[in-house]
């Protein structure tokens, strides 16, 4: 038998570290449900999910009560949306989120994504099309979640659609204003987006893929500042000295614990669903609940303010003793694999805006050491789609640069300013509103259109 | 022709009442195949299985071990049996770990395995601590005989609630994955 130390500590972590398996995620592709007509297409998709997914969440309920590990979220990812309704009109797009909509909901998973294009070197009249749509469609939608890929260190920056997107997040926000503009939470853009990513909004199934994959995303943060803040008392009240690469290892053995867990889950879902198994996406998922919060782990480590100067190093050996730790722990390691730092969705982070402490430059510098980026930041309503767009290419540029995974899901709430606080409730969580300098001073920029091109290292053959 | 026995030791720990008990099954012949000790609050219970020629009976085993030469005094039993199947089959598919805490009382341990017994859960391991006033109790249990593990679980709650304990039950797989590397 296993000693019972090892024992409680495993329990430990699940009952009181808030350990949970944050998402399963099953990728399907629909690429050829594509019909005639969109009904029939519909029609298509509909018939698509039902029949791969119909038991998706009891089997996940069923591993769950087996092992006595939650799953928080059951989701859905599927093959951009752009390419199942090639030819399609923004209507027509519209209808599809309508239509995705209801085979999550009749399934029963709590969100679906892949409502997506991929338009990192330019952009066809369906991908146009699409954008157009976006507003309506997360607005007319309550499950489906909407992503872009307008950058990549391989073929650079889409301007131009850039440029559409800064306003299409506005757009959104406005579509949605009886909810604080709460579409704009559902909508994510990137630069080198991954097409095994299980968590929302950015999930898509990739082209890449088999017809139906599991991927499942882990969480952690409460269990790893759990774990710290044990290991700093323990040393200190035994007189011995603790320094920054025992804390790393630290981390490195909790995140292995929590992958293995993650791991042991969707390989039980994927056999018993007769799926192939893809990928375990190592990242620290925090959560709006008080002690799952990546910000209480840098306070533990040693800033009293989170976005204070160390705020960046900290969090680039949390990222990477996260990924060392998980690697091993999983036979397969894929999508974001990184600490997230979602404003929103981390009462501590939430709480540095709010205090000031933390500021969109300072934010931004940290996302080039972790994934995802600017995520869940909730900003003034009266910020215009230009200068959102220029923060967008901020974001881009890092990702691209520095061949990474970057993302920004900006929230301008409409009628809201600096001083204010949104709150969508849920995982999704509430922030102050962040303030945003400089507005109205990057036009010009945006103004130009084309491409950026894709950095001198990306020429590797 | 051989015989199969089980003996059973009892003493208060010191070095060597396994090197002596090992000495004297040798001595007998014995061909010693299984053997678990353990040590609680300073005594020593050590269980072994082995195997002799057919002439030996258990009453020469007691007899040979109690002529030890020991500081400690030895309690032992020894017991012929047949037809034990020592196929090693490893943990059944429905284990799982129970863990119990609460204040420290009378009565806790056979609260909890009579609630087993009554749910047709047999205890495969069973492991105890106390620090402070709270008592814990770790049991590896094994479900194969329970039907539904959700009417279980609301039992078990029910259970917890009227004593006032907390209690978890988890599968074996979840606790072996966290603590253990594969090979």
């Amino acid at each position: 038998m296993l000693r019972s130390d090892q024992i409680l500590a495993t329990v430990e972590m699940i009952q009181k570290e808030n350990l949970d398996v944050r998402t399963v995620t099953m990728g399907i592709n629909l690429l050829d449900c594509r019909s005639g007509s969109v009904a029939q297409t519909c029609e298509n998709i509909e018939e698509r999910i039902a029949g791969k997914a119909g038991k998706f969440v009891e089997t996940c309920n069923l591993v769950s009560r087996k092992l006595g590990i939650p799953v928080v979220n059951k989701r859905i990812s599927i093959t951009p949306i752009s390419l199942v309704g090639a030819g399609y009109s923004r209507d027509d797009f519209v209808e599809l989120a309508r239509c995705l909509d209801r085979a999550a909901t009749s399934v029963g998973v709590d969100i679906l994504g892949g409502f997506s294009a991929q338009v990192e070197k330019g952009m066809t009249e369906t991908d146009r099309q699409y954008i157009l749509s976006l507003p309506e469609a997360l607005a007319v939608s309550e499950k489906v979640c909407a992503s872009i890929n307008i950058a990549s260190s391989q073929k650079g920056i889409n301007m131009d659609a850039l440029a559409m997107l800064g306003q299409t997040v506005k757009d959104i926000a406005e579509y949605t204003r009886h909810q604080n503009g709460f579409g704009a939470a559902k909508f994510v853009v990137f630069c080198n987006q991954p097409g095994d990513n299980p968590f929302m909004a950015g999930a898509i199934h990739g082209i890449e893929e088999a017809d139906t994959v599991l991927n499942v995303g882990v969480s952690g943060p409460g269990v790893i500042a759990r774990s710290l803040e044990k290991l700093i008392s323990t040393r200190s009240d035994n007189g011995g000295s603790l320094k920054l690469d025992e804390i790393a290892e630290d981390i490195k053995q909790t995140t292995f614990r929590v992958t293995r867990c993650g791991e042991l889950v969707g390989r039980q879902v994927s056999d018993l669903l007769g799926v192939q198994f893809g990928v375990v996406d190592l990242s620290l998922a925090p959560t709006p609940t008080v002690g799952d919060s990546v910000g209480e782990i840098l306070h533990i480590l040693g800033v009293d303010a989170i976005g204070a100067p160390g705020s960046t190093a900290i969090l680039a050996m949390l990222n990477d003793a996260v990924k060392k730790g998980g690697i091993f722990a999983s036979k397969t390691v894929g999508g974001l694999s990184g600490a997230f730092i979602p404003v929103m969705e981390d009462a501590v982070l939430a709480e540095a805006v709010g205090s000031k402490h933390l500021c969109l430059e300072k934010l931004e510098a940290m996302t080039c050491v972790c994934s995802v980026g600017l995520d869940m930041v909730a900003i003034p309503g009266s910020v215009d789609g230009d200068t959102i767009a220029a923060i967008i290419a901020d974001e881009m540029a890092l990702g691209m640069v520095n061949n990474k995974t970057t993302a920004a899901r900006l929230i301008p709430v409409p009628g809201k300013e600096v001083g204010d606080s949104v709150s969508f409730g849920g995982l999704f969580g509430a922030s102050p509103i962040m303030e945003i300098r400089n507005v109205g001073k990057s036009s010009r920029f945006i103004g130009w259109g084309g491409r950026i091109p894709a950095p001198i290292h990306s020429f590797k053959n | 022709m051989s015989k199969q026995m089980i003996i059973s030791i009892m003493s208060k720990d010191r070095t060597g009442i396994i090197a002596d008990v090992t000495g004297a099954i040798f001595e007998l012949g014995g061909d010693l195949a299984d053997l678990n000790q353990s040590v609680l609050c300073g005594y020593l219970t050590m269980i072994l299985f082995a195997s002799f020629d057919e002439e030996i009976r258990a009453g020469q085993v007691i007899d040979r071990i109690n002529r030890i030469d020991s500081p400690t005094a030895l309690d032992v039993v020894a017991r012929e049996v047949e037809d034990v199947d020592r196929t090693d089959t490893g943990l059944p598919q429905k284990t799982y770990i129970m863990t119990s805490q609460g204040a420290n009382r009378k009565g806790l341990v056979y609260g909890i395995s009579s609630f087993c017994y009554h749910n047709d859960i047999n205890i495969l391991d069973l492991a105890t601590t106390i620090q402070g006033d709270t008592y814990t109790m770790v049991l590896q249990l094994d479900l194969s005989r329970v039907a539904s593990i959700v009417d279980l679980r609301t039992a078990l709650q029910n259970y917890a609630r009227q004593n006032d304990l907390q209690i978890i039950l988890q599968h074996h797989d979840l606790f072996k994955v966290t603590n253990e590397i594969p090979f």
